[in-house]
């Protein structure tokens, strides 16, 4: 499994393409996808957009989460780092922040090469490229 | 020699950038992009004076248009910063509009005049909020800049509680 990870707009897709020989199509975006695609997709991106919509149906994001790790356990995932504002007022809001951390935190324990892209530059945080 | 230096706010950038700065021989220019708007406005602006007093660089205020801006050749080159000056070509007039490529085309084309370009940008692009679309739109044009100055930059830094992290190049001071 790899994660790539990084604020918003910082060209992880375009890291993943790079660095881990996948094509365009072989991408799935976790705003739009089927939950049931996630567990055979080679490249899942924006998965905390899916960790939102799996909260929206009552699912438990982390439990998908470790059962993603075992099914799909050679997919690449790309979620954006979304910890570093004010923990936000609402329950939801807050609740879902901890969903994504938790989630992140497994997707890498899980990872043989964790990436972090900013301004489009990737470090390896963790594994062969470091 | 170009050099994007970025990372969050109030995180040390603008005293790196002038350490790397006073390393530059030449006559050394600072480009002000801030439009003086309220009293915190002045309160950075103050600040920052403050901090380059003594220093013996030439301000230039320049709120558009950095390409176009009338500078020597060969002299180096302080822009302060890059999130204000995208802003100011984003919500010029009523208009709302996506300044990346002629922010970009106006970087490289100021690059091609001076020796030494210095640029302090913004990161804004974590904290996982779902803003207006104006402002999404002003997040995505502010980090595609990012992305396409660091491609031909010579350097990257992030700045980390004043801690300077080479993301590409290297960490010259």
């Amino acid at each position: 499994m790899k994660l790539i990870t990084g604020g918003a707009y910082q060209g992880k897709a375009e890291t993943a393409l790079k660095l881990f020989g996948i094509r365009k199509e072989d991408i799935i975006s976790g705003e739009d996808c089927e939950f049931e695609e996630v567990l055979t997709a080679k490249c899942i991106r924006d998965y905390h957009r899916l960790v939102s919509r799996l909260m929206d149906t009552g699912a438990d994001p982390v439990e998908f989460t470790k059962r993603l790790c075992r099914e799909n356990s050679s997919c690449i995932l790309i979620m954006n780092e979304i910890g570093c504002g004010i923990v936000p007022m609402e329950r939801k809001e807050r609740v879902y922040r901890e969903n994504v951390g938790r989630c992140g935190c497994i997707i890498a324990a899980e990872s043989d090469e964790v990436v972090r892209v900013i301004c489009g530059i990737a470090h390896f945080l963790k594994g062969e490229g470091k | 020699m170009i050099t994007l230096v970025t990372g969050g706010s109030k995180c040390g950038k603008s005293r790196y950038a002038e350490k790397l700065f006073s390393l530059f021989g030449g006559e050394k220019y600072y480009i002000a992009t801030m439009v003086p708007f309220g009293a915190e406005a002045w309160e950075i602006i103050a600040r920052h004076r403050k901090m380059r007093e003594g220093k013996g660089y030439v301000t230039v205020e320049c709120q558009r248009d950095v390409g176009s801006v009338e500078v020597p050749e060969n002299i180096g080159i302080l822009l302060e910063c890059m999130g204000n000056l995208c802003a100011n070509e984003m919500f010029a007039e009523n208009d709302i509009l996506k300044p990346a490529d002629k922010i970009v085309s106006d970087i490289k084309s100021l690059s091609e005049r001076v020796s030494e370009l210095i640029i302090v940008t913004n990161e804004v692009s974590c904290d996982g909020i779902d803003y207006s679309p104006e402002t999404m739109l002003y997040i995505s044009q502010l980090s595609e800049i990012n992305r396409r100055i660091s491609e031909f930059a010579d350097n990257v830094i992030e700045c980390v509680y004043g801690i300077p992290v080479p993301r590409k190049g290297a960490v010259i001071c």
